[in-house]
């Protein structure tokens, strides 16, 4: 059974279609590239799939648990973790702090532990700690622990977002253009990253527009257009699909 | 952490200070210090929930207001002593908070300040209008002071002095400040921290922030709740006056000049914020044009308050002659 399973899902806002009718599905440890024009619905997908939209209609079904209309932090505690197109860290905390923060929903300290500073709260706190910073080390941000993570130039930032993600412990990982506004000479370490993480065994969905990215790394690649999915295969299926010619690369290849 | 790191010396000193004081002060002086530090309790109460969960309460006039009154009603009205009536009035009040928390906690920004606003106001409103059961704009008499504590060794702690109320209260600033202290620190301090940041990056990591800032309300609202308790009993009378959301307000003023979000900040804050006009003997009424006007130049020219401030300037120092010893080293 797939990891995710996603049928007939809609999103209307007022009139407009913004995901009409979408059915597909990501199989367990696959990279699948979502690609489309702006405007096609990608972003919206990626809001319905963690609960900060509800769907019109379809459903979505997650390591074989109908998670429709859960709220973004269930989904997130279900195994679906993201990252946002605009850089999300926490600025003023430190880069450990930001991967301890993102272990939350595994802590099992009480109220009542932290304030008596209990013996299991401070082994859990140590735990915690050490988990942050091995998570560090696998994103290569070792050095950066006690660093505000505002400090950090855009490129580890994005580093540092895609660790707090990966301190929730997600089974999919849904990644909105990891390599949006990076210089150009620091994309190859993060598409390493992302392919790291995949390697270790989580799910990635990636929203990208870089299309040299995408047809290198992707397993399956959907096509989205208007909020539907025009096309859907692998990187060579889909370079040679004509819908896809049409809508994403233009007409004038085709003639 | 370091045993003596400059903080602790700071926190040691302050408390060392504040016990010793009332020993060499009058009377007088010794009451203002007493005022202080049930003000300081309900800011520090606040800044749990506004300094460090980012949630803005302007209601928290109606948790003391709760406080106090359900503490003298429970011990005026049904002859029980002051210790049931006193932990009988914090439960009502965290209860207060955990009920209009569920509502209003649903809101974010703007609209949950201005929920809170109208609970003080609604709770002002009961108070001054419910005569047979508040006693109206009379208010209510008769609180009772904390009965004595039996020693092991025979002898009794008795509350009767100012002096001795005075420590009371202290005991209870201490604990309250220690307990938030663990708190902020600690993994649930943590997403607490996060929310105030980025409600929704919080929401997305898995935290379940309505529940986490209903915990913070809940908890910001109990100890408001014990500030109101202590008054009542230190003041013996209570009026509706204290339950006027305004108060509410005064005691945000005095946690912004001290430092939103920093330890020391809601107590340094209530310190300056009293100390200034009593200090200047000024009339009643002029006090909330001076304290407007002090609030005024914290937000324009130091809006991190006192402590905050001083987090930075010692930050920024320590950076320069971090920097400056390694170039002098290079060299």
């Amino acid at each position: 059974m797939a990891l995710l399973e996603v049928s007939n899902l809609s999103k209307a806002f007022g009139g407009l279609m913004a995901v009409s009718g979408l059915t597909f599905s990501v199989e367990q440890g696959q990279l699948v590239s979502i690609i489309g024009p702006n405007g096609a619905g990608k972003t919206t997908l990626f809001n319905l799939l963690t609960g900060i939209y509800r769907p019109s209609t379809g459903s979505i079904v997650f390591d074989g648990v109908d998670i429709t209309g859960c709220k973004p932090y269930q989904s997130a505690r279900h195994g679906i973790g993201r990252t946002f197109q605009r850089t999300m860290v926490f600025q003023a905390e430190t880069v450990l702090d930001n991967v301890t923060i993102g272990q939350s929903l595994h802590v099992k300290t009480g109220v009542w532990a932290a304030i008596a500073r209990t013996r299991g709260a401070r082994r859990e706190e140590e735990k915690v700690r050490e988990k942050a910073r091995a998570i560090l080390a696998f994103v290569g941000l070792a050095d950066a622990g006690e660093r505000p993570a505002g400090n950090l130039t855009e490129e580890a930032q994005k580093r540092l977002s895609i660790a707090m993600v990966l301190a929730t412990d997600p089974k999919l990982l849904l990644l909105d253009e990891p390599t949006g506004g990076v210089n150009l000479e620091e994309i190859g370490g993060l598409i390493e990253l992302v392919k790291k993480v995949q390697r270790s065994g989580i799910a990635v969905c990636l929203i990208e527009h870089k299309m040299r990215m995408v047809m290198s790394m992707s397993d399956r690649i959907i096509v989205l257009n208007y909020g539907t999915n025009i096309a859907e295969g692998t990187p060579a299926e889909v370079a040679s699909n004509k819908e896809v010619i049409k809508a994403y690369l233009g007409a004038r290849r085709v003639a | 952490m370091k045993i003596f790191s400059p903080v602790r010396i700071g926190w040691s000193l302050a408390l060392i200070l504040a016990i010793l004081l009332p020993l060499v002060l009058g009377e007088y002086l010794t009451s203002i210090l007493l005022l202080i530090a049930i003000w300081s309790i309900m800011a520090v109460s606040l800044n749990l929930l506004y300094g460090y969960t980012g949630q803005l309460s302007l209601g928290h006039s109606a948790f003391l207001g709760i406080g106090a009154y359900a503490l003298g009603l429970i011990a005026v009205k049904l002859h029980i002593g002051f210790w049931p009536a006193f932990f009988a009035s914090t439960a009502i009040s965290g209860l207060a908070g955990f009920l209009i928390g569920i509502p209003a906690l649903k809101l974010r920004g703007p609209y949950f300040v201005l929920v809170t606003l109208g609970f003080a106001a609604i709770v002002g409103v009961i108070v001054l209008a419910w005569v047979d059961f508040t006693g109206g704009a009379n208010g209510l008499a008769g609180m009772p002071r904390p009965n004595p504590i039996p020693l092991p060794w025979g002898a009794e702690l008795r509350f009767d002095s100012l002096r001795s109320m005075y420590y009371f209260t202290l005991f209870f600033l201490v604990l309250i400040a220690a307990i938030c202290h663990r708190l902020v620190h600690s993994l649930i301090g943590r997403t607490f921290l996060a929310i105030s940041h980025d409600e929704n990056l919080a929401e997305s990591l898995g935290i379940n922030t309505m529940q986490k800032k209903l915990i913070s309300f809940t908890i910001s609202a109990m100890f408001s709740g014990v500030a109101g308790a202590l008054y009542a009993s230190y003041n013996v009378v209570i009026s509706p006056d204290l339950a006027y959301f305004a108060r509410g307000m005064d005691v945000l003023a005095c946690l912004i000049v001290g430092g939103a979000g920093t330890m020391a900040g809601p107590i340094v804050g209530t310190f300056v914020m009293t100390a200034i006009p009593e200090g200047l003997q000024i009339v009643p009424y002029l006090k909330t044009l001076i304290n407007g006007i002090i609030l005024l130049l914290f937000i324009i020219f130091l809006p991190a308050g006192i402590t905050g401030g001083f987090k930075a300037f010692f930050y920024r120092w320590g950076h320069a002659w971090k920097s400056g010893k390694g170039r002098n080293g290079i060299a």
